[in-house]
């Protein structure tokens, strides 16, 4: 039963920021990865099962509280289930690892910016 | 004057937001099908700082893209490499649970507080790709 408990509790942990869609899937990788001892492999695997119940779950509030834009969805689901479908085919063809660089710059850059980010009343107070 | 105006801006002008929408659903597509995952990062800051949503709206409507792409990385995944289903049960369940309780909390949540959580996140992504 305990080693069903841990799982269990990291991932509903876990699953609070993976709603939020900031990036709790990968809290989830590295808990199991370094606290649970599960292979890279199988925890990467468990990590793209775990987001469909997980979004789905959340998304149920999303909805009730108006906070999807159903423009968005409409324009930006169909292109990235074909985009989503094209690069994983065009991943195994080609070397992924060099683009990982740039997408760690990418990464910086945005992360960076977003931690300097000043809330909106903020700005109009300084300016 | 309000006649002709009103239909003009009743349609959304083309190649206007929703081009904008396509073109940050492809990137966040492409990013996922390329990584197995990550695809909400692009797709977050294209929607805030491109398209210009209001925040609460771009988190909660990236979590509502990136779900069926992520149904199609799985299912990439899963025919290449095969999933392991049973070991991942317990971590669904408590996912199933975080997920509501995530939602349910979510409205009082401030928006400075998402943003740096998932500037941390892109960070530690950043220091992952680039090391």
């Amino acid at each position: 039963m305990k080693e069903y408990l841990l799982p269990f509790f990291i991932g509903a942990a876990t699953g609070v920021l993976s709603a939020w869609g900031v990036g709790g899937g990968t809290l989830l990788l590295l808990c199991m990865t370094l606290l649970l001892g599960v292979d890279q492999a199988e925890a990467q695997g468990i990590n793209l099962l775990y987001f469909l119940p997980t979004a789905a779950a959340s998304l149920w509030y999303h909805r009730k509280n108006g906070y999807l834009d159903a423009r968005v969805l409409k324009s930006a689901v169909p292109s990235g289930i074909v985009c989503a479908l094209l690069a994983a085919l065009a991943s195994t063809a080609t070397d992924a690892a060099l683009l990982r660089k740039p997408f760690g710059l990418f990464l910086l850059y945005a992360g960076g910016s977003m931690l300097l980010q000043k809330d909106k009343k903020e700005r109009h107070a300084t300016a | 004057m309000k006649s002709s105006s009103e239909p003009r801006n009743a349609s959304p002008p083309l190649g206007g937001d929703a081009a904008k929408y396509r073109v940050a659903g492809a990137l966040a597509g492409t990013v996922n099908g390329l990584f197995g995952g990550g695809g909400g990062i692009p797709l977050l800051v294209l929607l805030t700082k491109w398209a210009k949503l209001d925040e609460k709206t771009a988190f909660a409507t990236c979590v509502a893209v990136i779900l069926p792409v992520c149904a199609v990385s799985a299912a990439v995944y899963f025919l290449r490499a095969g999933l392991s289903l049973v070991p991942a049960i317990p971590y669904l369940l408590g996912g199933l649970l975080g997920g509501f309780l995530g939602g349910k909390l979510f409205r009082g949540v401030p928006n400075v507080w998402l943003r740096r959580v998932f500037a941390l996140f892109l960070l530690y992504g950043a220091w992952r790709y680039l090391t």
